[in-house]
């Protein structure tokens, strides 16, 4: 009985408190009681109050709010008109579609670049692992207005590499070249996600497989690919909601030529420039919300999967 | 007849010699220990007969043919890992079924062979099971039975029995010693617990910085250790180290013994070859402690400043006060006599 | 043999495709002149001086590093207390906060800014486009970095164990907390502040849509000097572009430096920090 109170205080707590309070069923014994009671929950929650309040008031009430206004309609009462609306809007379907495809695309290619990159950063010796890892978290930092830039200067229409190779490449606001510039925080992302999970695969399972008169094919078929296959899923699920929550890069990739329509996009627009219509936002926001609860759900699903066997 | 040949076996990392030149060879059916302390090579050498790591110089072979440059792939033999090193995503029987199944054996023959070895092992309500669903001891049984399921030629194990706790331990070491019997297979296998090593191999080779010490039977390298690295690593003793005299060095009355050139021996004895009684002949000592260990009692006596241990059977410890006085004595082939 | 090759012509094109857009950069913001050449005519550091004398540049600068350090000052107040409490007292404070910790991590931040304006119209309308609100909205989606840091470093120190050890030694809960307690996660409550400090420099999404022109960070700053089709300012943009990254980078250094030897956790912070850099 004492084993798992001192390994797990999470659970030895749980016991002690459920020993020490009655059932709120029996509780009814007076105010005094009560009191005590109402003093003994006080004193184990006071110190986090603040924060819980704060956050209460500044990410849940607001995510609570944009389900409110999706539903409730300008003439009073609730109802699926303002979503209809938006399905209405060619504009929004684009935006909606576009923010999907890149997304997917996104999260396609950060895994087909990014898995051979962690698995080879994983078998480097320690010198070259720091480096590639200092150069995937710097990478992967280097989002925002300034990416934007660096890929104007490299790729734009006066850009060093547009002069050098004499090219013209994809306008940096079209659909390929957000896709270009996006990989570059999104498979440093990827890499980093899925270091551990390679970790994970150990040299003595190859070592094993050899013994056993595997290939390098059958281990990879047979063992390899079957284990790293559910961390691999759930880092596309993650590069793949980040990718569409994305605000920063796409402003500055958009404010160009060509440029292409997403859901942020929208919704930062709406909110700047009409006085009306900020339910699209709403609308288009509980969107995101959605897929980002999906995803998260799915996220969770496909880490148990992948730690089932270990 | 030599299973296994071993012939100047050398494998360096960087400056550091990790094998140095070893030769030995394993005879067919045999089950010969490796053993030594950490970075002993022990590992390195099992390795290199695995074809996990490749020698830098010196020959291998099994069954007469040179397997030295041979991958690790297709040398015939089954290993069992440190980690035991089963595969998280198949079950036991798919783990066992493994080898079989990469060598594209029939389906019928993989199902029969992998049912007989989990009954080798005692395992055969258990193949379904995931590894991590089985217990330490489990998951060791089904290694060797991976191991041994393309009927190979050697059987290596790499530290089998010491991710186990103490008492799971010596059952499975009385076992692996059981199946290999049964299966009569030539097996090379590194430990570094020596009564491991003692209880269940035909042969030890007590290993040290890179090179084997000696090559012979537990009892042999027990009771005559040929060198003084042999001598502190093998069992328990006591080690005195004394000045020689005319070519002798003696303990007061305890013992007598010729010693090897130099000014100083290092005298190294047995617990329980120490004799200990209420009267001479000896050397005069007192009890300092005594701890009982069932059977026997270890009785620590102290002569001149220098504490010595004696394993003592228990019923005449009985007899024996802390601070009284008693006699020492070693019965000279008992002590091994080494330069210092 | 030649997947070896393979492996290292892999590697090398990733590195290529990381150093080149910085490598435009950093020649941007030396540059005399760039016209149609691959390479500028001439170098100079007049750009650097002449950039942060603009007044429009050091007050954005100075926008957000005052930003930086009200958001750091409402996380570190909030979260600390929180999570000693939840560590020594009442783990079920921990599994609330883990679940509202999911929230800004998921939900895109100019989501939760589009809720954040709406709630602040209808309620409080004179708080919309202040400073405080921004601040606070800036506090909100960074708290959990400095969260997760804290009570990583509380549990890897045992304080439970550490406050009942001071206890039986007859210390008052507030001297542990001071004595004990606060020097051995000193360590988690700076890398978690260096944390939010890397999201607050550079955090857009937020500062756009709640505050816009009227409190110019330096991200917005950049964002309007990028999209003005007529001032289009390549060297100031560029210079503040590498400023900004050798700001994170020594960030992100200085987390991986003080976490060093626990490289686990420091690896999932690094994805973490990398994340919120991204969605700025």
């Amino acid at each position: 009985m004492t084993t798992p109170q001192v390994s797990t205080p999470v659970a030895g707590d749980a016991r002690a408190s459920g020993a020490s309070r009655p059932p709120a069923a029996l509780g009814g014994r007076g105010p005094a009681a009560l009191g005590r009671r109402l003093l003994r929950l006080l004193a184990g929650w006071l110190p986090a109050l603040p924060l819980l309040v704060f956050t209460l008031g500044m990410l849940v009430l607001p995510a609570l709010r944009l389900v409110h206004d999706t539903f409730a309609l300008r003439s009073g009462g609730f109802g699926m008109d303002n979503i209809q609306k938006v399905a209405d809007n060619p504009v929004d379907r684009e935006a909606i579609a576009n923010s999907l495809e890149l997304g997917a695309l996104q999260a396609t290619l950060a895994a087909a670049f990014g898995m051979p990159a962690a698995w080879l950063i994983s078998r480097m010796r320690v010198a070259g692992r720091a480096t590639w890892l200092a150069l995937m978290n710097v990478a992967s930092n280097f989002a925002g207005i300034g990416l934007a830039f660096g890929f104007v200067a490299l790729i734009g229409t006066t850009g060093m590499l547009t002069h050098l190779l004499d090219v013209s490449f994809p306008a940096t606001g079209s659909f390929t070249g957000m896709n270009i510039a996006y990989l570059y925080f999104n498979i440093p992302m990827f890499v980093l996600l899925t270091l551990p999970a390679v970790a994970v695969l150990k040299d003595d399972w190859w070592e094993a497989a050899q013994v056993c008169h595997a290939t390098r094919r059958q281990f990879w078929r047979r063992i390899g690919a079957p284990v790293l296959a559910p961390f691999a899923a759930a880092g596309w699920l993650l590069i793949f909601t980040w990718t569409i929550g994305i605000y920063a890069v796409a402003y500055a990739l958009a404010s160009g030529p060509q440029s292409v329509k997403l859901i942020t996009l929208q919704i930062g627009a709406t909110l700047e420039s009409s006085v009306f219509g900020l339910e699209r936002a709403a609308v288009l926001s509980v969107l995101l919300m959605l897929l980002a609860i999906v995803s998260t759900v799915l996220y969770r699903l496909a880490i148990r999967r992948a730690t089932r066997w270990l | 007849m030599s299973h296994v040949v071993l012939n100047g076996v050398t494998k360096r990392y960087g400056a550091q010699l990790a094998l140095d030149a070893v030769d030995v060879s394993v005879d067919k059916g045999e089950m010969l220990a490796l053993l030594g302390p950490s970075g002993c090579g022990k590992t390195t050498l099992l390795r290199c007969i695995a074809g996990l790591n490749d020698a830098d110089a010196g020959t291998i072979s099994i069954g007469g043919a040179d397997v030295t440059r041979m991958p690790a792939r297709k040398r015939p033999i089954g290993m069992v890992f440190q980690s035991y090193a089963l595969f998280p995503n198949l079950s036991a029987a798919k783990n066992v079924a493994f080898p079989l199944t990469v060598r594209r054996r029939e389906r019928k023959e993989t199902a029969a062979r992998v049912e007989e070895l989990l009954a080798l092992v005692g395992l055969e309500e258990h193949g379904h099971k995931l590894p991590n669903q089985l217990s330490g001891g489990q998951q060791q049984r089904v290694a060797l039975a991976r191991a041994l399921a393309p009927d190979p030629e050697v059987l290596l194990l790499d530290e089998p029995l010491s991710a186990l706790d103490a008492q799971v331990r010596t059952r499975l070491r009385d076992e692996v010693r059981r199946i290999q019997h049964q299966v009569g297979i030539t097996t090379v296998f590194v430990t570094h617990d020596q009564s491991e090593a003692l209880a269940i191999s035909d042969r030890v080779a007590v290993m040290n910085a890179g090179r084997i010490e000696q090559c012979a039977t537990p009892p042999e390298v027990y009771a005559a250790p040929s060198t003084r690295f042999a001598a502190g690593f093998v069992g328990n003793r006591n080690t005195l180290e004394l000045p020689v005299a005319d070519g002798r060095v003696a303990w007061g009355g305890a013992f007598d013994v010729e010693a090897p050139s130099g000014e100083r021996a290092l005298c190294l004895f047995r617990p329980e070859d120490v004799e200990i009684g209420a009267d001479g002949p000896g050397l005069a000592a007192t009890v300092d402690v005594k701890v009982f260990l069932g059977a026997v009692t270890r009785v620590y006596a102290t002569c001149d400043g220098t504490t010595v241990f004696a394993d003592v059977p228990s019923r005449s410890a009985a007899g024996l006060e802390d601070g009284q006085k008693v006699f020492v004595r070693v019965a000279p082939e008992h002590v091994q006599v080494f330069a210092a | 043999m030649r997947s070896r090759i393979g492996s290292r012509v892999f590697l090398a094109l990733l590195a290529l495709y990381f150093a080149l857009p910085l490598v435009a950069a950093l020649l941007y913001s030396l540059a005399t002149k760039w016209g149609d050449t691959v390479l500028p005519s001439g170098y100079t550091l007049h750009w650097w001086v002449d950039v942060f004398s603009r007044p429009e540049v050091s007050g954005a600068l100075g926008r957000s590093l005052v930003l930086t350090a009200v958001t750091l000052a409402i996380d570190v107040l909030l979260v600390v207390p929180a999570a000693y409490w939840s560590v020594v007292h009442n783990p079920r404070i921990g599994s609330v906060v883990q679940t509202v910790t999911v929230i800004p991590f998921a939900i895109p931040w100019v989501v939760i800014a589009a809720g954040l304006q709406l709630i602040v119209k209808d309620t409080v309308p004179q708080l919309f486009g202040t400073f405080w609100l921004l601040a606070a909205a800036t506090a909100a989606i960074a708290f959990p970095f400095l969260y997760w840091a804290v009570e990583n470093s509380l549990l890897a120190a045992d304080a439970r164990r550490l406050s009942e050890a001071a206890a039986t030694c007859g210390a008052h809960p507030m001297v542990t907390l001071v004595r004990v307690v606060l020097p051995a996660i000193r360590g988690g409550i700076v890398s978690g502040s260096l944390l939010v400090a890397a999201t607050a420099m550079n955090e857009f999404a937020l500062a756009k849509v709640l505050v816009g022109t009227r409190y110019e960070t330096l991200p917005l700053w950049s964002a309007r000097v990028f999209t003005s089709r007529t001032g289009n300012d390549p060297n100031a943009l560029a210079v503040i572009t590498i400023f900004t990254f050798g700001l994170l980078f020594a960030l992100s250094a200085l987390v991986v430096w003080l976490g060093r030897g626990k490289s686990a956790s420091s690896t999932l912070a690094l994805a973490r920090t990398s994340s919120s850099a991204e969605k700025g």
